[in-house]
């Protein structure tokens, strides 16, 4: 996993935006609470081959969870609508929203990536590819290979597919390596790696900043050229 | 340079997120361009004026431009920007100077291609690469900059003499490549902001309504 500091710092930028007119210390807490709950399914690694990046890292909840939250915020008499409000319905979606892009998304272009179809199929994924325009090889595109296998002639799909929850395991913590070796274990806990991770956390920590610094928008607005502090 | 795709992501990732309520169809498409501005530079470059993520990468013309602007909306009685767009333009502008920096320059400082961030002070080009981790073996583990005594260090390809930043209009080789996105997590940030936009929409038109229709 990109570390939970970098989930966190994405998170907030995004959840400055999306909450909207409910931003507040608290709910911006809540956000960072939900995009860093999936890393729970580490713990079931003590129990369960491969379940970290398995049970809670996957795309089939977020679609069901979409959907079921769909129905249930727009249906008379919503329950979620009925017990928290407006505020209540922002915070289910803006979380589905920093789950789903934020942690999974992230996740998936790292190391061994995630079990994205998981229950339905178990087999890892790793978005990794690149999307350019060549003078010389055209539009190159390779996050997902389609080529012909030379033997059968039959379609062959690579889309970035690994091994699966048997023989899958990606190093956190927890449980740094599969098979532990004699000696002490040497735990890591990444901060951020490479400059793009530092980058991120950087930009989150500005918007919060910056969102701190404005001022809100003023009722009697574009009225002229009245000092206003932004 | 990053591809200038992922500086206009960021942009918008910005731009949802500070615009507030300023945030319509027109201002985020300001705020995404203003973030691809530096890159232009790749334009210059072969025409004689700096190099590419040099000249148009300097830190200097954000903070020029942050100090016109408070200047002009803290200064004296008037401002001419509210004056002329009102509260909508005043924090457009403020977001876009920082879309410039934060989306524009620094992603190219952050990455090993390096950006030359003091020019026209220093030609060099600065890269800051590495990582940060807590160890329970070695302690914390630091790579971003070297810190000597006093001073701090940034890792350094060359300075605009000595290094050539590959770039699809100038490039090293015989073939030219618009990157548009090179690793996977590039591609997670484009799809976030695409994705953002359409819902910062509905969010906007949400809170207006419940605000009373301004």
């Amino acid at each position: 996993m990109p570390s939970s500091v970098v989930h966190g710092a994405l998170a907030a930028l995004v959840a400055v935006g999306l909450l909207g007119r409910f931003y507040d210390r608290r709910a911006l807490s809540i956000v960072l609470l939900i995009v860093v709950v999936p890393e729970v399914d580490t713990a079931f690694g003590w129990f369960m081959d491969g379940a970290h990046r398995t049970v809670l890292h996957n795309m089939v909840f977020p679609v069901v969870i979409g959907g079921l939250l769909y129905w249930e915020t727009a249906r008379e008499g919503s329950w979620i609508r009925t017990r928290w409000g407006a505020r209540g319905v922002r915070m289910v979606w803006v979380g589905l929203f920093v789950h789903t892009l934020v942690h999974i998304s992230l996740d998936w272009a790292h190391l061994s990536g995630i079990n994205l179809l998981w229950p339905l199929e178990d087999r890892f994924f790793t978005l990794d590819g690149e999307l350019a325009l060549s003078t010389t090889e055209g539009f190159v595109q390779t996050f997902v290979e389609i080529s012909r296998d030379p033997e059968t002639g039959g379609g062959v799909v690579d889309a970035g597919q690994g091994g699966t929850r048997a023989d899958t395991h990606v190093p956190n913590p927890a449980e740094p390596s599969d098979e532990p070796e004699p000696g002490p274990v040497d735990r890591r806990f990444p901060i951020a790696v490479n400059g793009w991770q530092l980058y991120l956390l950087f930009t989150g920590a500005f918007a919060l900043v910056a969102k701190r610094l404005q001022t809100a928008r003023p009722p009697e607005a574009d009225g002229g050229g009245r000092k206003e502090r932004q | 340079m990053p591809p200038t795709l992922l500086n206009v992501a960021a942009g918008t990732l910005l731009g949802v997120a500070l615009l507030g309520a300023a945030f319509d169809r027109r201002s985020i498409a300001v705020v995404a361009l203003v973030a691809a501005l530096p890159d232009l530079d790749a334009v210059l470059g072969p025409v004689g004026i700096g190099a590419a993520n040099a000249t148009l990468h300097s830190v200097f013309l954000p903070i020029g431009a942050a100090a016109l602007l408070y200047y002009d909306t803290a200064y004296g009685d008037r401002s001419w920007l509210a004056d002329r767009y009102g509260w909508y333009g005043v924090r457009v502008a403020w977001v876009a100077v920082a879309a410039y920096a934060v989306a524009g320059i620094a992603p190219d400082l952050f990455s090993p291609e390096s950006a030359a961030f003091l020019y026209p002070l220093s030609d060099r080009y600065y890269a800051v690469t590495g990582g940060f981790l807590l160890s329970t073996q070695e302690g914390i583990v630091q790579t971003y900059v070297g810190v000597g005594d006093g001073w701090i260090e940034l890792a350094t390809p060359g300075t605009i003499e000595t290094h050539h930043v590959d770039t699809w209009i100038d490039p090293a080789g015989e073939e030219r490549r618009l990157r548009l996105v090179e690793s996977g997590w590039q591609a997670v940030l484009v799809v976030t902001a695409a994705v953002a936009v359409p819902v910062k929409g509905l969010v906007e038109r949400g809170d207006r309504a419940a605000l009373g229709g301004r």
